[in-house]
């Protein structure tokens, strides 16, 4: 039929000069042939093949249960569609029986095992489900490091960058220091005012210490008043010696509150250079024999 | 024009900066307020001596002494000093100051024959100056007084106020049951010299203010009668001999005239004689007790202590009008045994508290009561010529009376050396110019 189709066509019409080309178009057609043949024979000689092994499994009745006939699933499928003889029905009735107490174990176990399976499976899957979690969360945490690299890189900067703002402000300090210096000598007043909480405080050092060294018991007992000038070097120190701007009128009492003054050596004075030239030149005021508990 | 602009702005600028600078001229002012009642410390080095006297207490202890009584000083340790100075040369100061000292007393002692001739210095540690630099002769004998002298000098100096290192007290001292002495020293008990022996009792002796006589009180007529014995010549005079009772002598500040106390009319009352006994008149006529009289220093007033109230008190009243009496102590069951500073503005008495008898001092124009000692049994409370330091006798529970001083500020009590004898009664002298 192939042969007439193909020779119907119109290519074997063309081809019908060219010998060649039909030898070769001839032969494989016989090939192909040969070759479908085979595969039907092939067939008929595999169920011979398993009839044997039949007769073989009657033989061994009482090994049914054994492993390798367990194994032997497609054999025994096989049974199934295989026609038996009539003289070994009863034999094969058993068999029957028994393979399907098999079959039930066999689809037992194949439940269990399909249990099992998928309990695994699942098993595995929760692993993965944790080590899924495990992987985030320490993506997180390396997030979270990376994150704190970060910011310790920032506050570094900003650390940095407050250092060379100190030392900017300091040399700023010092340009301001030296030209209020040469344009107003002894005139830093100017720059000051704003931090006047500072500025108390310091005053407030001062006096106490001051305090501290007044001898009252040589003012006499009337309620006396003393000024003093003095001024001050950046460590506290005097420069020169208390100015008595008003005297007690007691000789042993000026005295004792100039040693107070001298005694008091080193006053506490700010280090900004912007306060210290508001308490460079300071007046004191002296009231020994004032009540004051 | 940028250049110019930048010119005129600076110019601006500085012009700012000249203005504020002369209107913000004002100078920081701070207030002190108030003060302690510190001491000044000082540091008296031992004086280089040629000839060590052993028996004599060291001329820079007597100096430290002094002054530490005054309650106004205190004297530092020099021992750890390696090198002691004995002049105001070659002064380390830094040793000094780390010393915490103020002040530095340094000198020298020279002995030729029974010469001795003082050279000393007062040094200013904080000035690192010299403040005074002197040299004093005198033969041993003297080697005290020399010491109370430069005593008196430093005190001068630094306090103001003049030292009563060189002055003298008088007080009874009871040798034995019948044998009681009237005795003079030096105001810290040294060279005693009694001026009166008596089988009786003596007591109340009161220095005149001019130095020469002391007036007391001896139960040699078996009764309290007054003398007044000239300190120069010995003489005795018996000032008040009236009926009853004659006691509680006080000198009027001019040492004319004395304020005692007679029982003469009914109970005691106060009186004002002459020192020499004659013209006796009496200050006030009341029904209740009024004794112990005091004179203010500007001789107007005398205070007094009454029992008009209920409770013994100090009043006072007007030498001339008599008519007010003012009561002047409030506070404490019971305040006696009155007298003035020498400026008049402080008070002096004993107070009764809780059954023991203090020194105490009133300021009169705050009426702030300091209490001084403690007690229990302080008696005769008299002010030092310059009032900075107060004389009394004391006696714990069961023992012998002794005399001692308090600094008027109650910093520094300091017994006198006078002997194991009860002292009785006790009183100042005056600052002399000798």
């Amino acid at each position: 039929m192939i042969f007439k189709k193909l020779s119907n066509a119109m290519i074997i019409s063309k081809l019908q000069d060219n010998y060649e080309l039909q030898a070769n178009l001839f032969s494989f057609v016989i090939h192909f042939g040969l070759f479908i043949f085979m595969l039907v024979s092939i067939q008929w000689q595999m169920k011979d093949v398993y009839y044997s092994e039949i007769e073989l499994w009657d033989a061994m009745p009482m090994q049914i249960k054994s492993q390798p006939v367990a194994n032997k699933k497609k054999s025994a499928d096989l049974k199934k569609s295989i026609p038996k003889p009539i003289e070994k029905q009863k034999r094969l009735k058993i068999n029957e029986e028994a393979e399907i107490k098999l079959k039930k174990r066999k689809e037992k176990k194949a439940k269990i095992k399909k249990i099992q399976k998928q309990a695994l499976k699942q098993e595995k899957l929760e692993q993965l489900q944790k080590k899924l979690l495990e992987q985030e969360k320490l993506e997180q945490l390396q997030k979270k490091l990376l994150e704190q690299e970060k910011l310790e890189g920032i506050q570094k900067k900003i650390l940095e960058q407050d250092k060379l703002d100190k030392l900017k402000e300091s040399i700023l300090d010092q340009e301001i220091k030296k030209e209020a210096r040469i344009a107003i000598e002894g005139d830093q007043e100017v720059f000051a005012g704003s931090n006047t909480g500072e500025l108390d405080k310091f005053k407030a050092m001062i006096q106490q210490k001051i305090y501290q060294n007044v001898n009252k018991q040589l003012c006499g007992g009337d309620l006396v008043e003393l000024e003093f000038e003095i001024q001050l070097m950046p460590t506290g120190e005097l420069l020169g010696e208390p100015k008595l701007i008003q005297s007690s009128k007691i000789e042993s009492c000026d005295q004792a509150l100039e040693r107070a003054i001298l005694q008091s050596q080193p006053l506490p004075v700010p280090k900004d250079v912007k306060l210290f030239s508001r308490l460079k030149k300071l007046k004191l005021m002296f009231q020994p024999n004032a009540y004051t508990e | 024009m940028k250049i110019i602009q930048n010119y005129i702005y600076r110019f601006i600028f500085l012009l700012t900066l000249i203005t504020s600078s002369f209107s913000s001229n004002s100078i920081e002012v701070i207030e002190i307020l108030g003060g302690k009642a510190s001491q000044i410390p000082i540091a008296i080095t031992p004086f280089n001596e040629e000839i060590k006297n052993i028996d004599l207490e060291k001329m820079h202890k007597v100096i430290a002494n002094d002054l530490e009584r005054s309650g106004l000083f205190t004297s530092l340790d020099t021992s750890g000093i390696s090198t002691i100075p004995d002049s105001d040369m070659l002064i380390n100061f830094s040793n000094w100051s780390a010393l915490q000292a103020q002040f530095l007393v340094v000198g020298k002692i020279i002995t030729i024959q029974n010469k001795l001739t003082t050279r000393w210095s007062l040094i200013d540690i904080y000035k690192e100056k010299t403040v005074l630099s002197m040299e004093f002769s005198g033969s041993k004998k003297q080697y005290r007084a020399i010491a109370h002298n430069i005593s008196d000098l430093v005190y001068k100096k630094l306090t103001g106020s003049p030292g009563v290192f060189h002055t003298r007290i008088t007080f009874v001292k009871k040798k034995s049951e019948k044998i009681y002495g009237l005795y003079v020293s030096d105001y810290d008990g040294f060279n005693q010299r009694a001026i009166v022996n008596s089988s009786q009792p003596i007591i109340s002796p009161r220095w005149s203010p001019d130095g020469k006589k002391i007036a007391y009180v001896s139960f040699e007529k078996k009764k309290p009668v007054i003398y007044v014995q000239d300190l120069t010549t010995g003489k005795r005079v018996l000032v008040a001999n009236f009926k009853g009772n004659n006691s509680a002598p006080a000198w009027s500040p001019d040492s004319k005239k004395l304020a005692i106390v007679l029982t003469y009319s009914a109970n005691s009352q106060i009186y004002i004689i002459n020192s020499d006994g004659s013209g006796i008149k009496q200050l006030m006529r009341t029904r209740s007790i009024n004794t112990e009289p005091a004179w203010s220093p500007d001789g107007k007033e005398i205070f007094f202590s009454s029992d008009r109230g209920g409770n013994p008190q100090i009043y006072k009243v007007n030498v001339e009008g008599v008519s007010d009496v003012n009561r002047v102590t409030f506070e404490g069951k019971g305040n006696l045994s009155p007298s003035l500073s020498p400026d008049g503005k402080l008070l002096l008495f004993l107070t009764q508290d809780n059954g023991k008898f203090r020194v105490a001092v009133q300021n009169l124009s705050t009426n702030q009561v300091l209490k001084l000692t403690k007690g229990p049994h302080d008696e005769s409370p008299i002010f030092s010529p310059n009032g900075h330091m107060i004389l009394f006798t004391y006696k714990d529970y069961g023992k012998t009376t002794k005399i001692g001083t308090v600094s008027v500020n109650g910093l520094k009590v300091t017994p006198l050396r006078v002997g194991s004898e009860a002292i009785l009664e006790s009183s100042w002298g005056p600052i002399t110019n000798n």
